[in-house]
């Protein structure tokens, strides 16, 4: 049984367009620390994907930073989406910037592969405006027509039946599965076409069910073989909104609430959801309907977060496309269900109970007091207590089986303190005063000299001895840049109240950096 | 010399680390909960201030004095280290460089900082799906919010840790750093290497006895050592560890 043909249209660099970006200048959209996407400029310095932001930094200077907005990609995306409308209604969202559908229909209709192809560049074309160009592949199954969109310029048809060569010279990492494929390198398969000569059944003994499914992929088959269950009672889950809402504040809760019901649906039937249609009923009667494919089983945080861009997406688009009136319903329908594979929750490592409560914990708290109020450690590097590790929103990353990198645990920062580091960095420091034997300020020549052995430490009302010191250790930071630029001197301080701290002395005025209570 | 020290004492630490994950799952996979077995583990150096050997299940710990942020993360490294969550609640500005040298996995740690009013509601969420919940002086809890808790605490088995809160009602085992002194600072020369404490604890029940731990809190790299056994290489071996503060950086 051959795949399903599919049309896949892939704008590139979305997540720099959506933030509204020209291409022509560098700049790289960062997600948890690592950068997700660079405009082709950026990437002619060496910028890609999967970087820190400190190394992309370092290879190009002028480099632009920002954070990644996905409800704001998903909303640009909207306007794309709807050009395509009036050749099929079923387009299905796999990622913002990349949408599928399936070509029986449309290439019947508008006769044949190269037309729909010509149209969707016309259509899309206006949508984008020369924001980002488009890349249409036209193949056997979404897997060999992502890759032709991605080998497309500007457009890629495979003829039917010819995926499995298109695939087969291909090196294995294109299946996204570094564990697997990095196991594929070293037995010697490294082209797909190497490893979808295996046998199905020796493959599925070794590799077991991800396994199998890649090798489908590999052979140019439908991810899915054809499912024998029963068509499924009705899943979906849908909400009445009243009175009609018009604003996304006003549906965005209802996402969350329907996500969690489906769910829990679809738990309970050993099923999980790989595309779903999320559908908006206005008070005129219009009805709106959008697919949304994951690689993956969507999640219920997954769908919740879906629900809501689509509708932003709905209610913030131009005024030609905009519903006329309010929302009133809206429901979700479970498109296409797997077997739900059952996380095995690890017994050493890796994914296992105590990370799934506590993501939960940290899911709950952040829908209760903010996306930011609930913050995990991540490494940034740096010569200063405060600057080693930093503290991000617990939603920017993924908190089951989480590992902090430590790759740039060896990298050298001169100038740093070494062990014990203090274990109180408040984050806005607070003044003092460091006076030597005659209730003179200790100052620091240009020199790095301190003026004087300091006698007296005062924080507050308080006046302490100092029973021990050294110092001064001298940092002159970002010379070059004139804003940046810091010079200051740093003390460790004993006094006799017992604590030691860390002093620091910038442009005449000193400061309690650090306390080691 | 110093290599294969510091290689042996990696491999200490790793078989420790392994064997604290097996009780973990020894602790989990038992099907009767003996009050000994409902106990998370704690670091070595911290042993003998709990009756239990560990930091029982269900208590409140309060710690105090000069050093009580130090005690509260070596408390907690036992238990982190072990694969427990921790949250450090109404303290943001504990140093994480010194948690992740006290033996805290960075990796499973939250912050929370709640405005006064939100701290019953972080706390009782937190209870039950974190191990350890460190929190912090900013953070003040009602006693009315600590009973309520309370009872919560001892079904799911959740162990709080207040920083600075000795003198609050419903603390089960008090630690206190009753004697400090910094070691490596002259005048005028050296470098904070280790602080020597003497740590008392007193409680309620089984912890009334009171016991007491010298320690080096923090050691040299940061973690809690116990006194007596390591004193002499403590003080002179591995001196070198970061790079010298003293060059001057360009």
């Amino acid at each position: 049984m051959s795949a399903v043909r599919t049309l896949v249209a892939w704008c590139p660099d979305w997540p720099v367009v959506a933030l509204g970006r020209p291409l022509d200048e560098p700049v790289a959209v960062v997600h948890a620390n690592r950068v997700i996407a660079a405009s082709p400029k950026a990437r002619q310095f060496g910028v890609a994907r999967g970087l820190r932001r400190r190394v992309a930094q370092s290879r190009c200077a002028e480099l632009d930073v920002l954070e990644r907005d996905e409800a704001r990609e998903a909303r640009t995306f909207e306007p794309v989406l709807a050009s395509l409308d009036d050749i099929t209604p079923r387009v299905e969202v796999t990622r913002p910037g990349t949408c599928a559908f399936a070509m029986r229909g449309p290439g019947r209709y508008f006769g044949g592969d190269t037309s729909v192809a010509d149209l969707v560049h016309e259509r899309v074309g206006d949508a984008l405006a020369g924001r980002t160009d488009l890349r249409v592949g036209i193949a056997d199954g979404p897997f060999a027509a992502g890759l032709a969109a991605r080998a497309a310029y500007p457009t890629r048809v495979v003829d039917a039946g010819e995926s499995p060569a298109f695939l087969a010279p291909m090196a294995v990492t294109v299946l996204d599965q570094p564990e697997l494929t990095d196991v594929l390198v070293r037995l010697g398969l490294r082209s797909l076409g190497s490893f979808a000569a295996l046998p199905a059944t020796d493959v599925l003994a070794r590799f077991g069910d991800e396994g199998r499914l890649a090798h489908r992929l590999a052979a140019g088959l439908d991810e899915r073989p054809p499912d024998a269950r029963l068509p499924p009672v009705d899943w979906s889950v849908d909400m009445e909104i009243d009175p009609p809402a018009d604003r996304i504040d006003r549906v965005a809760f209802c996402a969350r609430s329907l996500a969690d019901g489906l769910h829990e649906r679809l738990d309970r039937e050993g099923i999980a959801c790989v595309r779903i249609a999320i559908e908006a009923e206005t008070e005129h009667g219009e009805t709106l309907l959008r697919l949304w494919r994951h690689e993956g089983a969507l999640s219920a945080a997954a769908i919740a977060d879906r629900v809501r861009w689509q509708l932003d997406g709905w209610l913030n688009g131009s005024a030609t496309s905009r519903p006329s009136g309010g929302i009133v319903r809206v429901s979700l329908i479970p498109d296409e269900v797997v077997p739900a594979r059952g996380r095995q929750l690890g017994f050493w490592g890796g994914e296992t109970e105590v990370d799934e409560r506590a993501a939960r914990v940290a899911a709950r708290l952040q829908g209760q007091l903010g996306a930011d109020a609930v913050l995990v450690p991540e490494h940034r590097g740096g010569r200063h207590a405060d600057e080693q590790l930093t503290l991000v929103p617990a939603s920017t990353v993924e908190l089951r089986g989480r590992s902090l990198r430590e790759d740039d645990e060896e990298a050298p920062w001169p100038g740093r303190l070494p062990s014990p580091s203090p274990s109180r960095v408040p984050a806005d420091p607070g003044t003092a005063e460091v006076l030597d034997a005659n209730d003179r300020m200790v100052t620091v020549t240009g020199r790095g000299l301190s003026s004087g052995s300091p006698t007296t430490l005062v924080v507050g009302r308080n006046r302490h001895a100092i029973t021990a010191w050294a110092g001064p250790w001298p940092v002159d930071e970002r010379w070059w840049d004139p804003d940046e630029h810091r010079r200051r001197a740093r003390f460790q301080i004993v006094a006799d109240d017992g604590h030691a701290r860390l002093l620091t002395l910038e442009r005449g005025q000193w400061w309690v950096t650090a306390v080691w209570d | 010399m110093f290599d294969t020290g510091s290689m042996a004492a990696a491999e200490q630490a790793v078989l420790e680390e392994k064997r604290a994950s097996l009780r973990l799952v020894a602790d989990r996979m038992a099907p009767l909960a003996l009050a000994r077995e409902r106990t998370l583990p704690v670091h070595a150096a911290l042993t003998g201030l709990f009756p239990e050997g560990g930091l029982q299940r269900g208590s409140v710990v309060s710690v105090d004095g000069v050093g009580a942020t130090a005690l509260a993360l070596a408390v907690a490294a036992g238990p982190s280290a072990s694969g427990s969550w921790v949250a450090v609640v109404g303290d943001p500005d504990l140093g994480l460089a010194a948690a992740r040298e006290a033996g805290v996995a960075l990796e499973r740690m939250l912050m929370v900082d709640p405005s006064g009013d939100r701290v019953g509601l972080v706390l009782a969420a937190l209870v039950g799906a974190v191990d350890v919940v460190i929190v912090g002086q900013r953070a003040r809890v009602r006693p009315a919010d600590m009973r309520r808790l309370g009872a919560r605490m001892r079904e799911r088995g959740s162990v709080i840790i207040r920083i600075g809160g000795g003198e609050q009602a419903g603390v089960d085992i008090g630690l206190r750093v009753v004697e400090h002194e910094w070691a490596g600072l002259g005048v005028g020369h050296g470098v904070l290497r280790a602080r020597r404490v003497l740590v008392q604890a007193g409680g309620r029940g089984a912890s009334a006895r009171t016991r007491a731990a010298a320690l080096l809190l923090p050691g040299p790299a940061g973690e809690p050592l116990q006194l007596g056994t390591e004193d002499g290489k403590t003080e002179e071996g591995e001196h070198e560890r970061g790079s010298d503060p003293r060059r001057l950086v360009s």
